[in-house]
């Protein structure tokens, strides 16, 4: 039954969406491909056609089939929709057959009934000798995403005066056809404001919105986008977006335990890397999905540029994995993985849902059960679940033949005194034994002495009786501490010395990464029958899907034989990233576009199917994907592109024509306002105390539950389950949120509230909602107050004594602008009366801390203010 | 349909063109739905939503609310609730079967009788030992286990079992499943409350309230011994009250100000409504947290004039309120290992009864007299009993006795169970349970059948797998339903 639950979620996911297939309108001819097969697609083919299935021996997915009929004889009389038992069963409420959720909707009952009536009608002749299963009509053919991308020329517009880049060609072309003009410049302090968030997740330090505002040469606006482009704090914000396509957790998820997973931070720590090196993402692309393919194995003795290979293949390890974990269904979990690892990869790259194909065909995409298993044939041999490693195995080692004779020579030298010890504790339980023995009455003590020594199975019933009556005689070796504290001390430290020898072994490193087996054919891949993979049908070869294959598509190997692997996947990148793909380079411009304006040109950027939104400016998706590909696969230079456009510099205002016209700003008549997500959040805030540790790399810094649940920053030291004593942290819990440990079962509780995804597997769009626990967080938290309570002890250093001086500085800290006069007017008032207040309820200094002064805590209080209010948590 | 018309029949614009008329109890309503203003829906991120609101149980329910009194450490039944004369005859003696013995240094196969007398009482005539006089006065409201049974002899596995229904860890406790499957009746306090103890956290720490692979929603919220109660639900005592009232008009007044410049932009009016929102929710927890609203009477019910018991009796009586106010599921914990009785049982013992005694009996005395016993549950218990033999051999003063999940006592009274009334026994000695058997998926699959909640329908979806909390297991103990 587990096999069956993907459909389900198919299913609802369908159920959410059910209204989306058009209605045609009165008058225009209704065709089968077209309009009526979409319809039975979703809720009849599983029975009627697909997977071999004839219930009532009727086959739906032609006309031609239609008109033959089932057992109860011909499904339609063309022209006559009464008479047409099709037509009927479904109006009866016979089909679906009841237990179905997902019912056709009036519309597409209307639609076949006007189709019967209209004489049910073919657009075209149907084939004849072609495997309906993987029929595809010209109309699903046909479908945008699927075409090449087209060569553009940007439109001309009536404003040309707004013209930056040929992004605004086309987007100004479009709001004047809607009679809606673009909005103007936003001002320089909001403009450098939204440059640093959108680029670096950071805020502007107050000289540095001095000096762009200051700066009025033509180039500022370029110069101070090219010295935040290269800043390293970049990769930290941009690899952050493809880590959340990617699914990066630095835990295995799947099962309760969520063991963590090391040496994963590698894989993050090359993401940043090859943002801020604007590594070119064909590349980028080409190492995550066959890094491993690009060298020759074995892999040892690994220079830092073939280990970066390897470690780029962790993106194929990103998938939940429960492998490694006792108690766990071992074949379910494996084929877990491959299900998880295609899910990633082809909303990420290909922006469609494979996934839904795995248990029958797609109900909604040309995607074939077959495509499925074609494109799972692609991963086979690297995720191979006839043979498989769990993740503390599929690892490579960093380790050197030097460092393997090093570790041996300590090891020998550890083992000595771990043999000395043995023979001690074996002294030990004996002269414990005496000790108890003594206890006993002296006719007791030969009996029990035989008995003991006597092997346990072949101890008679007496001595079994004598040794259970007299518990406490059974002294060993794990039991030895509760009767002699010393000896067992004694005999710790000794196994302590061994390990602290052992420590001394050079450190052994791994890569988390995929492979393939070398001198071994490669699995054959099967489709499985509903998903199954008890159930088992035809072997399938690895290649693209159907419908992507057009005569250019470079053939997938089956086995290279020029190469030491199948080169299945080296293929499939080079294929995606040849640009001629259809869709990688659409979704991947369409992604750096959503992350610049909160919405894609596609707003849904992991489904470009069916089911998705069509783009709001098609021609200007393909410009920007052939402006991408021409430039080198450069991300930077999209950066540049995007953000030197009228489009992105225009202010965020809202104005009754645009709301009355285009409410959803589809139309990109204003700059939309975005929420800092919660990453965004946490690292601004530090910014602005002052507190944010800027180092880069390594491992995690660890979360753990704090005494009360909530999941804080720190060292886990548990006893009996419970925290024991706090671990130092020594500033690492203040370093990026990027690199704090992104354990599933433990979303840090300052950042959940805000929407932190979920990984299972991936997220690729963020949600940006508003709830009361986001409010009581930045109310009250432990972890706000104290920032407050930094950020005033900040503004007194920077801003000295005078009350003004500081509400302006606070104020350039946190909103990037200085206050008005009513602004500053009314700080100062409310700090005034915080002040008074705090004066007559006076603080007494404890003996921890130092007296704190009314004015202090005024000031606290005013920069608690401007941490929560909106101004600091949208960006204009 | 083309592209405008799909995205414009989103949420947002039912909310542009109605949200302003709405009632503020109904903006309340739509902020407390996760996600009520984020972006349009997505068919591939489809996330599921997950709320507090009420939601109606599966089938008629007999309890809609739990408090659950949690004696981590293993109380002694022996000594309180299950008397044995055989235990009395061989007090002293050679135990004559077999002990499964945790602790094999210390351990003894002599004979510990119970030090203290058993007696008759109520109209049912349930015995109970002299340690719990309060208890006693109750006792034909409460439903007495003598069978429990978990049979694994550590703490951590045991508190699994009888707080999660699966001795492995890390599955979502029961208060979550209860706050998942029904919701919340108030959307101004947390759902689902855990009250510890100003001692030590228990055993297995926070593990005792955490939502498992349900959403984080469903974690219990720590209700603090001392200010402040609930984190980031109230302020730090510094700010409450004056000052952070004056901070929220400060707040507002700049959120206004830059709504002014910015109109129409509905995600800065929804933020200023959720803080509102917040600042309303802080009202509420602290007047549910307000004991002084509470008559002398009550007090002395719970034991407030009485140091060894004081402590615990608020908790007690938060407990009620909490209920009384919509609150789902309440636990009040005991402090670490509080009846982990290895040694000094003699005194250690009447100590911890002292201090929990007559605050449990008030309770359910209280929620009766309210009327609001029909529909709570009250659990009393712990993981494990004790055992028939002597541990620390050391001396009258030093004896205690060693673990025991083959048999042991808890207590239930109200929402649906039947009252006066014991059930199931353990072998002549109190070592195993024997009669009628209640293990830890029984009790699980009884308290959900209590609750309305089909154990098979009440499942949760994680990595394509339908969870569930019995996992196919237990069984519905009808005999003790009323």
């Amino acid at each position: 039954m587990i096999c069956k639950l993907p459909s389900t979620r198919c299913l609802k996911l369908a159920l959410t969406l059910a209204s989306v297939i058009a209605v045609p309108l009165a008058g225009e001819e209704i065709t089968y491909e077209r309009d009526v097969r979409p319809i039975l697609k979703t809720h009849c083919f599983q029975c009627h056609g697909e997977g071999g299935k004839l219930e009532g021996g009727l086959d739906v997915r032609l006309r031609r089939l239609i008109a033959r009929g089932g057992d109860s004889g011909e499904a339609f009389v063309a022209g006559m929709p009464d008479n047409s038992l099709l037509l009927q069963r479904i109006l009866d409420g016979d089909m679906p057959p009841e237990e179905v959720a997902l019912r056709p909707t009036a519309d597409e009952v209307a639609t076949i009934q006007r189709w019967i009536a209209d004489g049910a009608i073919a657009s075209r002749d149907e084939p004849e000798d072609l495997d309906p299963d993987n029929y595809i009509t010209e109309e699903e053919r046909a479908f945008w995403a699927f075409q090449p991308v087209a060569r553009e020329q940007p439109p001309t517009v009536s404003a040309a005066q707004r013209v930056r880049t040929p992004i605004d060609q086309f987007i100004i072309a479009k709001l004047e056809a809607n009679n809606l003009p673009i909005s103007p410049d936003a001002d320089a302090r909001t403009l450098i404001r939204r440059v640093y968030f959108d680029l670096l997740g950071l805020p502007p330090a107050p000289e540095e919105v001095d000096a762009f505002v200051n700066d009025s040469s033509a180039d500022a606006y370029d110069r101070m986008l090219d010295r935040v482009l290269n800043s390293p704090h970049y990769g930290e914000r941009w690899g952050r977006h493809w880590l959340d396509v990617a699914g990066y957790a630095d835990s295995e998820g799947y099962t309760e335990d969520d063991p963590v997973r090391p040496y994963v931070y590698k894989y993050r720590d090359y993401v940043i890397r090859a943002f801020n090196d604007d590594k070119p993402f064909d590349q980028f692309v080409i190492e995550q999905l066959a890094g491993d393919e690009l060298l020759t194995p074995p892999f040892e003795n690994l220079t830092p540029g073939e280990a970066e290979k390897l470690v780029a293949t962790g993106f194929l390890r990103m998938a939940p994995d429960g492998t490694g974990v006792g108690g766990v269904d071992q074949n379910l979990a494996r084929n877990d993985v491959m299900a998880k690892t295609i899910e990633i990869v082809s909303t990420s790259l290909l922006g469609l849902t494979v996934g839904c194909a795995q248990c029958h065909n797609h109900r909604y995409d040309p995607i074939s059960h077959e495509d499925y298993h074609a494109i799972r044939a692609i991963f086979e041999p690297s995720l191979d679940w006839k043979n498989w490693l769990a993740p503390a195995k599929r690892r490579v080692s960093l380790y050197t033949d030097a460092d393997r004779a090093k570790s041996a020579e300590i090891e020998a030298e550890a083992l000595k005194i771990l043999e000395a010890r043995t023979k001690k504790q074996d002294e030990y339980i004996e002269a414990t034994f005496q000790r108890e023995l003594a206890k006993l009455e002296a006719s007791l003590r030969e009996p029990i002495t035989t008995a003991r020594n006597t092997p346990e199975k072949q101890r008679t019933a007496q001595q079994k009786k004598l040794l259970k009556e007299h518990p406490s005689v059974n002294v060993t070796a794990s039991s030895l501490y509760l009767y002699d504290k010393k000896a067992a001390d004694e005999l710790k430290k000794m196994a302590d010395e061994a390990n602290a020898i052992r420590k001394t072994k050079p450190k052994e490193e791994f890569v988390r990464a995929v492979w393939e087996p070398t001198g071994k054919a490669p699995p054959a891949t099967f489709l499985f029958h509903r998903g199954d993979y008890e159930q088992p049908k035809q072997q399938i070869s690895p290649r693209e899907l159907t419908v992507l294959t057009s005569a250019r598509t470079s053939t997938l190997p089956e086995n290279d034989e020029a190469r030491p692997t199948t080169g299945r996947r080296l293929a499939y990148a080079k294929w995606l990233t040849s640009g001629e793909h259809p869709l990688t380079a659409r979704v991947l411009v369409n992604r750096v576009w959503l992350n610049h304006f909160g919405q894609g040109l596609v707003p849904t950027p992991g489904d470009f199917g069916t089911l998705g939104v069509p783009p709001t400016h098609p021609e200007l998706l393909d410009w920007l994907a052939n402006e991408f590909v021409a430039s080198g696969w450069s991300v930077k230079q999209l950066h540049r592109l995007i953000m030197t456009s009228t489009t992105y510099r225009q202010a965020s205002l809202h104005h009754d024509e645009g709301d009355a016209i285009d409410a959803d700003n589809l139309l990109y008549w204003r700059m939309p306002v975005r929420r800092l997500e919660a990453e965004v959040l946490r690292d601004t805030v530090l910014a602005i105390t002052d507190e944010l540790n800027g180092k880069a790399f390594g491992p995690a810094v660890p979360v753990m539950a704090d005494r009360v649940g909530q999941f804080v920053i720190g060292q886990e030291n548990l006893n009996a389950g419970r925290p024991g004593a706090i671990v130092p942290m020594k500033g690492e819990d203040l370093r990026r949120s990027i690199y704090i440990e992104a354990r599933r079962s433990r979303p840090l509780s300052i950042m959940e509230p805000f929407d932190l995804p979920r990984m299972e597997p991936n997220c690729t769009s963020r949600n940006a909602s508003t709830v009361s626990p986001q409010s009581l967080l930045l109310m009250n938290s432990e972890f706000v107050l104290e920032r407050a309570s930094q950020f005033a002890q900040r503004v007194q250093r920077d801003a000295g004594g005078d009350v003004s001086m500081q509400v302006t500085r606070a104020w350039q800290l946190a909103f990037a602008a200085t206050p008005s006069d009513d602004e500053l007017a009314e700080a100062i008032s409310f700090l005034d009366e915080q002040t008074k207040h705090f004066a007559a309820h006076p603080l007494s200094a404890t003996k921890d801390k130092q007296k704190v002064e009314p004015a202090d805590e005024a000031l606290a209080s005013f920069c608690h203010a401007l941490l929560s209010s909106n101004r600091f948590l949208y960006i204009d | 349909m083309n592209n405008n018309d799909r995205l414009q029949s989103t949420r947002r614009h039912f909310l542009a063109s109605n949200a302003m008329s709405l009632s503020s109890v109904a903006l309340a309503w739509l902020l407390n739905q996760d996600g009520a203003f984020a972006k349009s829906a997505r068919p591939e991120l489809a996330p599921q939503t997950f709320t507090l609101d009420a939601k109606p149980p599966q089938k008629p329910a007999r309890a809609n609310a739990m408090i659950s009194l949690w004696m981590q450490g293993g109380p002694s039944h022996l000594d309180m609730f299950d008397p044995k004369p055989e235990l009395q005859k061989y007090d002293g003696k050679t135990f004559p079967g077999e002990i499964k013995y945790d602790n094999a240094a210390q351990a003894s196969a002599t004979v510990l009788g119970s030090p203290w007398k058993f007696n008759k009482h109520g109209q049912c005539g349930t015995e109970l030992s002299e340690l719990v006089p309060h208890l006693a006065n109750v006792i034909d409201d409460v439903c007495l286990i003598r069978s429990m049974h978990t049979g694994v002899n550590n703490h951590g596995q045991s508190i699994q079992a009888m707080n999660t229904g699966q001795i492995l860890a890390g599955r979502p406790v029961l208060g979550s499943w209860l706050t998942y499957a029904l919701g919340s009746e108030t959307q101004d306090l947390p759902a689902y409350v855990a009250l510890i103890d100003p001692g030590q956290l228990p055993v297995m720490g926070v593990e005792n309230w955490n939502n498992g692979y349900l959403p984080a929603l469903y974690q219990g919220t720590v209700v603090r011994p001392q200010e402040p109660r609930i984190l980031n639900l109230t302020p730090p005592a510094r700010i409450k009250g004056e000052a952070q009232t004056r901070y929220l008009s400060y707040l507002e007044r700049l959120n206004q100000r830059h709504l002014e410049q910015r109109p129409g932009e509905l995600d800065l009016e929804a933020r200023i409504a959720s803080y509102k929102l917040a600042a309303k929710m802080q009202t509420a927890a602290k007047e549910a947290l307000d004991l002084s609203q509470e008559t002398a009477a009550t007090k002395r019910l719970y034991g407030f004039d009485d140091p060894a018991c004081k402590e615990f009796g608020e908790r007690c009586l938060i407990a009620r309120r909490m209920v009384e106010r919509g609150v789902r599921c309440v636990q009040v914990f005991t402090e670490n290992q509080r009846w982990d009785n290895h040694n000094n049982i003699r005194s250690a013992l009447p100590a911890a009864c002292k201090k929990v005694d007559q605050p449990s009996a008030a309770l359910v005395a209280d929620l009766k007299q309210r009327g609001l016993l029909e529909t709570t549950l009250v659990h009393w218990g712990g993981e494990m009993g004790r055992l028939p033999v002597i541990q620390n051999n050391a001396g009258l003063e030093k004896v205690g006795r060693d673990h025991n999940t083959y048999g042991f006592s808890m207590w239930l009274a109200g929402g649906g169970v039947r009252g006066g009334m014991t059930f199931g026994n353990t072998d002549d000695f109190g070592h195993h349970a024997v009669e009628d058997v209640v293990n830890h998926y029984d009790y699980h699959a009884t308290l959900l059948h209590l609750f309305g909640l089909e154990p098979e329908e009440l499942t949760f979806k994680q990595n394509n797998r339908e969870r569930s909390l019995l996992e196919g297991k237990g069984r519905v103990v009808h005999e003790i339903l009323s």
